[in-house]
């Protein structure tokens, strides 16, 4: 099965879910996202540091750094207080839509 | 926005925070693929690879930051320093030739804001208007407003304007703790000063009560005056000083503002004045009594200037048609308007200043075409540079925006190496437009004129790096493989250079055939025949004070034994009085005169003459040729037979006949002048009295002993050594006479002369240092184009020798190419030029603005100076052995 580029937008969705699950670097964010899509979803990793930048400057996530697994020094991200609240309106909304897409697939069907 | 600032401020470290995040990132990809098994080297390029183009993303981090503009710049800035560094001859060079660009404009436009631009610096400076009385058919442009006239504008316009104000100016002596000081006297109606709303800052101001017969006489100082000669004592006013021979009591001082029409020292109210008050007691018998005035309105708030000029137009009509036995309006034409002050005090500077404009934006356009010039040959040692960011992820608007700091920057460097240059040329401009206009107090680099050069700098960086940015769309592979150097901006890239050098060509060609036809006409005004000897003269003014020296006769007890006692000192060849010296500036008179037997009925149809007050040896002072007949001698006195000397250009009006012998009547104003009949004694030749480019006007000579006139004593001396050092001598000698008597305005002849000549002189060196310098800078550009173009060409002119051309015909080769690009540049100038001439033509004495010899020697500067241009560097290309040229690459 191919793998899937990531929808516009759903990027961040999946960054807030993943930083839900408790504080992760970068590359742990990456791979953590492959692993539970099973490897369906690909995450262009460049394109990672934009959007974790353009998260921080709106207040969802904070940064700190601290010591990954092997002991190096790494950049963790966590959910803030506004980023969760911002996760469950994403999830509601991305809810709706899959919903709305789904129906409008099935009468066609 | 907290956020943003604070990461503003830590740029620096999130940036190394950013590095530090993404190095770590990909050690742990690689480390994954190591556990997948892969070789150390594939392990590193597949992580470097899922991870994308590096920059890009992390130029898409500092810009989700949301400061990232300020960044790129504050980088961009840092770059494009180190880059300019790096190359300090071209920095150097674009900067010295954008700061003299930029320092040009910002010199002219300083004073075309304080000149032109600026409001006048009174409270309703934009609503004030000034009278202008004419005579358009009888040639006379300007005629002074009388106290009657003043009276009727002032009664019946008041529907327009707030006020009606005059004004007058005199020289008085004010005695000063004893001291005799000749002081320029502004004589003012009493609301002068509170029309144009000036509120002094010691004292008050006149008063209705100031300005009533037998009111006690008062004073108001000018700031200048004030701080000069009193040292800004702050006890000045009711301080008492005689002028005039009575006490004048100083009730006032001016605030520092420039005065308009005239500086003056002190101002009195018109009464005060003995002239005026005079002149008004004339009134009932000649209304056109002591038409002497400049009178002033403010026009109401609401009304246009336009109405205003209507009004007195029309009051002026009324006037005219009651009296018409006196302004004669069919044949005179006799007419009033009003114009506003600021166009009053600047229509003679305006075109000028507009014309200067215009060429030193043309100096800064050649500037811009030089630098990007310079910019487009350096960006060939650039290309590799460029390719390199380019590969690294940086958008072509990203480059683009760095090559336009750059020029931004040079032309900041450049505005300020400007300010600097108009800072120090401002002097000399303000007293060149002062020849023009009397309004140049108000001329600074204030901040108006720096928001200019700012605005100006900033478009000639986007204006000359344009260019080259424009050519920066690069190939990369080629740019990278290739050594730089070789790989041009190919055909586009030359385009652009080419067109720019005939672009600079035009403009200097414009400018140079402007300087020429400058330099051409000051060469003639110069040699102009002024029809007396101007070397060996020194002259000074003796003006007797009225108190004292009440009338002709009186005065004559001053200026007879003047002329005795001066021709009796040891060095003196002759010595004169009169009225006016020539050069001295003035505008001839017009006192119309009848010839005995050619009577003509129409009094407005009668000749007109200037007269002259002349004592015997003036011709012999100052070297007029007498023509025929003989000139004044001791003999010609009050009792004798009353004569006259006139100039060649008056004996026109006897139509060819002998005027000597034959009698005149010169026609006085007012209705006490004398109707005396004068026989013509002689003729002497022209003199240029009023200008070196005017034409000569018809002349007539009264003997001193005979004037009936009170006269402003111009004391003329030839002297046998320099006239200059013969200053001393003459005051104790007119101290003898009398000791009280100031003795102003010493100069000698040949002074007045140059000082004829400055104006021009100056205006045609200005010229002649802008066109200079655009030439310069063009050959600059030629050459450094053909020098570029000669060193990508080295391998080729190598490869072309080796294979038999001469040295001769690879010369002519390159050399044709830099002169074709001359010759098309030198066309396009020169239909420029012969367009553009026209708006000289007001500046050019006898030249033609088409002036065929101007042009064609503009032409050949032109194309033996881009011959030189062209050799010099194609001289060091075949000059190279064809071996070496082969391997250089």
């Amino acid at each position: 099965m191919a793998k899937l580029d990531l929808l516009q937008g759903t990027l961040d969705l999946l960054i807030l879910k993943t930083l839900a699950l408790g504080p992760q670097h970068g590359w742990g964010i990456s791979q953590r996202i492959q692993q539970i899509s099973e490897n369906v979803l690909r995450v262009n990793q460049g394109s990672l540091y934009p959007a974790l930048q353009r998260l921080d400057t709106a207040g969802y996530i904070e940064s700190e750094w601290g010591a990954s697994e092997n002991n190096r020094q790494a950049k963790f991200y966590s959910l803030t207080k506004k980023g969760e609240r911002q996760l469950k309106e994403e999830t509601a909304q991305w809810a709706r839509m899959t919903v709305a897409v789904q129906r409008i697939l099935e009468t066609e069907g | 926005m907290w956020k943003r600032l604070l990461a503003l401020l830590r740029h620096g470290e999130l940036d190394r925070g950013l590095n530090a995040e993404v190095r770590f990132h990909i050690e742990m990809e690689t480390e994954k693929n190591l556990k997948l098994g892969m070789s150390p080297a594939e392990a590193r390029l597949k992580a470097l690879r899922s991870f994308g183009p590096m920059e890009k993303h992390k130029e898409e981090t500092r810009e989700a930051r949301g400061v990232s503009w300020f960044e790129n710049l504050i980088a961009d800035l840092k770059y494009g320093a180190r880059a300019l560094f790096k190359h300090p001859g071209y920095a150097l060079l674009a900067v010295m030739t954008l700061g003299l660009g930029i320092g040009a404009n910002t010199a002219i436009f300083s004073v075309i804001n304080g000149v032109l631009l600026k409001p006048l610096p009174y409270e309703h400076g934009d609503r004030l208007v000034v009278l202008q009385q004419s005579r358009p058919l009888s040639g006379q442009p300007q005629v002074g407003v009388a106290i009657a006239e003043y009276f009727d504008y002032r009664e019946r316009a008041k529907d327009v304007f707030d006020g009606l104000v005059e004004y007058h100016q005199m020289n008085f002596d004010l005695i000063n703790r004893g001291e005799p000081d000749r002081v320029s006297t502004g004589v003012v109606s009493h609301n002068f000063f509170e029309l144009l709303g000036i509120k002094p800052i010691i004292g008050r101001t006149f008063v209705q009560s100031d300005d009533v017969e037998g009111a006690e006489a008062v004073l108001i100082l000018s700031h200048t005056y004030w701080r000069t000669k009193f040292g800004g004592d702050p006890n000045i006013v009711g301080q008492v000083f005689e002028m005039n021979d009575r006490p004048h009591r100083v009730i006032g001082v001016l605030p520092n503002v420039p005065h308009y029409p005239q500086e003056n020292d002190v101002y009195m109210p018109v009464l005060a004045c003995p002239f005026r008050a005079a002149g008004e007691r004339q009134i009932a018998q000649n209304r056109r009594a002591f038409a002497a005035l400049n009178v002033f309105g403010r026009v109401k708030d609401g009304a246009s200037p336009q109405q205003a000029a209507s009004a007195v137009e029309s009051i002026c009509h009324t006037f005219t048609q009651d009296n018409k036995q006196i302004y004669r309006p069919e044949s005179s034409g006799f007419r009033a308007t009003s114009v506003p002050v600021r166009e009053a005090l600047t229509s003679g500077a305006r075109e000028l200043l507009l014309i200067l404009l215009g060429i030193t934006g043309l100096i800064l356009l050649i500037a811009c075409a030089n630098v990007a010039n310079l910019t487009l040959a350096r960006m060939l040692g650039r290309d590799r540079e460029l390719a390199m960011r380019a590969a690294l992820g940086a958008g072509r608007g990203r480059l683009v925006r760095q090559l336009l700091t750059e020029s931004t920057l040079l032309a900041g460097v450049g505005g300020i190496i400007g300010v600097a240059f108009a800072w120090l040329t401002i002097g000399m401009l303000t007293t060149f437009v002062g020849r023009f206009t009397s309004r140049t107090g108000e001329i600074d680099l204030d901040p108006m004129v720096l928001v200019f050069t700012l605005s100006v700098s900033v478009l000639t960086g986007l204006l000359f790096g344009t260019f080259p940015a424009l050519g920066s769309r690069v190939d990369l592979v080629s740019a990278l493989k290739q050594g730089g150097a070789q790989t041009g901006g190919g055909g586009g890239r030359k385009r652009v250079q080419g067109a720019l050098i005939v672009a600079q060509v035009a403009v200097s060609v414009m400018l140079l055939v402007g300087a020429g036809l400058l330099l051409a006409s000051f060469y003639r005004l110069q040699r102009v025949e002024t029809g007396y000897r101007s070397d060996g003269v020194l002259s000074a003014q003796i003006f007797g004070n009225f108190s004292r020296y009440p009338n002709i006769t009186e005065l004559k007890k001053l200026y007879l034994p003047v002329i005795e006692r001066v021709q009796g000192l040891p060095g003196v060849n002759a010595v004169a009085i009169t009225n006016a010296v020539p050069l001295g500036g003035g505008a001839p008179g017009t006192t119309r005169f009848e010839i005995e037997g050619r009577v003509v009925d129409d009094p407005e149809r009668r000749p007109t003459t200037d007269v002259r007050v002349a004592s015997p040896q003036y011709f012999a002072t100052i070297g007029v040729p007498v023509v025929a007949g003989r000139v004044f001698n001791d003999l010609d006195n009050e009792e004798s037979q009353r004569v006259v000397v006139i100039n060649q250009s008056m004996t026109r009006y006897w139509d060819g006949v002998d005027p000597i012998g034959s009698r005149i009547r010169p026609i006085f104003g007012g209705p006490n002048a004398p109707q005396d009949w004068y026989t013509v004694i002689g003729v002497v030749g022209d003199v240029r009295q009023f200008g070196l480019a005017r034409d000569m006007v018809a002349q007539l000579y009264l003997p001193l002993r005979q004037s009936q006139f009170g006269l402003a004593g111009q004391v003329l001396v030839r002297t046998a050594g320099d006239p200059a050092s013969f200053g001393n001598v003459l005051r104790t000698a007119i101290h003898a006479v009398d000791p009280n008597q100031p003795v102003e305005n010493m100069q000698t002849l040949e002074d007045l002369r140059s000082e004829a000549l400055a104006a021009p002189r100056l205006t045609a060196t200005l010229l002649g240092i802008f066109a200079a310098l655009a030439l310069l800078v063009t050959l600059a550009g030629i050459g450094g184009v053909i020098a570029t173009s000669v060193t990508q060409r080295t391998k080729e002119f190598g490869l072309r020798m080796a294979l038999g051309a001469r040295r001769e015909g690879v010369l002519v080769m390159v050399v044709r190419q830099g002169l074709t690009l001359v010759v098309i540049g030198l066309a396009i100038g020169v239909a420029g030029a012969l367009a553009a001439g026209r708006v000289l033509s007001a500046y050019l004495y006898q030249t033609a603005p088409r002036d065929p010899l101007i042009f064609a020697a503009v032409a050949a500067v032109f194309v033996v100076a881009g011959v030189i241009a062209c050799l010099i560097p194609a001289r060091r290309a075949t000059t190279v052995d064809p071996l070496i040229a082969l391997r250089a690459e």
